[in-house]
């Protein structure tokens, strides 16, 4: 399987930048309501991984405390000036940070959102590690990602999607199989549900949670 | 010193209290001079530009 190195992505992302409120904004709008409501069930200090411009920020209640950390330095610049333009005094840090090798301590969060980041890494799972050791006992891992068909209609519209897929730096036969292997191997995060989203199904939110501290 | 009058591209104080080395997940020091964010354990100074603070090794200035 070819993983995709950090310098693609963050090339991918430069030149996603101009149009990346566009697609990210309307395209994938159900996607982000639907993780800010599940993060907003759990609520307190939240991580949100791959924040890109911050075009989620806004919509998250203000009880909530935000911290944003993305590859992208130049995102982050335009998420610094919505936080501004908002006043979004609850978000507490912009962060330049690599997704495997998160610069906070364990257990520093609530919830962790991750929209679109996991497919997109060099190493999925350090990350997911990472994410799993910076949740809070009894906290919650939310992702957003385009999971594969293993066959069917989906399938086929998959693989046509496969080249857009590959520019945006998203791995594009990223499997199911492969979050459950990882899940089976960490006897302290659990599946806590698995739901198809539009655009057309092709992503899915993931829900993982982290066992309380016993 | 509130939001408002901090000058722009300092460092929010809250920051110090969230953000550890990546790589060795110690402490960090923040040095207000120079817009750095110093671990002694990796020997490795990140740089904050424009109030971010920017947490990769290859971007972070080596110390001796």
């Amino acid at each position: 399987m070819g993983d995709i190195d950090k310098a693609t992505v963050t090339k991918a992302y430069a030149r996603w930048a101009p149009v990346y409120d566009l697609v990210f904004g309307r395209v994938f709008e159900q996607g982000r309501k639907s993780s800010i409501a599940a993060a907003e069930r759990i609520g307190g200090r939240i991580l949100e991984v791959g924040v890109g411009t911050g075009i989620s920020l806004p919509d998250y209640s203000r009880k909530n405390r935000l911290v944003g950390i993305d590859i992208s330095e130049p995102m982050l610049r335009k998420a610094k000036e919505r936080v501004a333009q908002f006043n979004l005094t609850n978000v507490e840090a912009l962060s330049v940070m690599d997704v495997s090798h998160l610069g906070f301590p364990d257990n520093s969060f609530d919830v962790v959102v991750a929209q679109y980041v996991i497919t997109a890494v060099p190493d999925p799972e350090a990350a997911l590690a990472e994410f799993a050791r910076v949740l809070k006992p009894g906290g919650e891992m939310i992702l957003v990602n385009h999971i594969s068909a293993e066959s069917g209609p989906r399938r086929a519209f998959e693989l046509g999607f496969a080249p857009i897929a590959r520019r945006l730096g998203w791995r594009p036969e990223f499997e199911w199989a492969r979050l459950q292997r990882w899940i089976d191997s960490r006897p302290d995060m659990r599946v806590i549900d698995r739901t198809p989203m539009p655009p057309l199904g092709h992503f899915s939110m993931i829900r993982f949670g982290k066992a309380a501290r016993a | 010193m509130t939001d408002t009058d901090r000058p722009a591209g300092s460092l929010d104080p809250k920051l110090l209290e969230i953000l550890v080395c990546p790589i060795t997940k110690g402490p960090l020091e923040y040095d207000a001079a120079r817009q750095e964010l110093i671990s002694r354990a990796a020997k490795l100074a990140y740089p904050i530009r424009d109030g971010i603070p920017i947490m990769l090794p290859e971007e972070a200035r080596k110390l001796d």
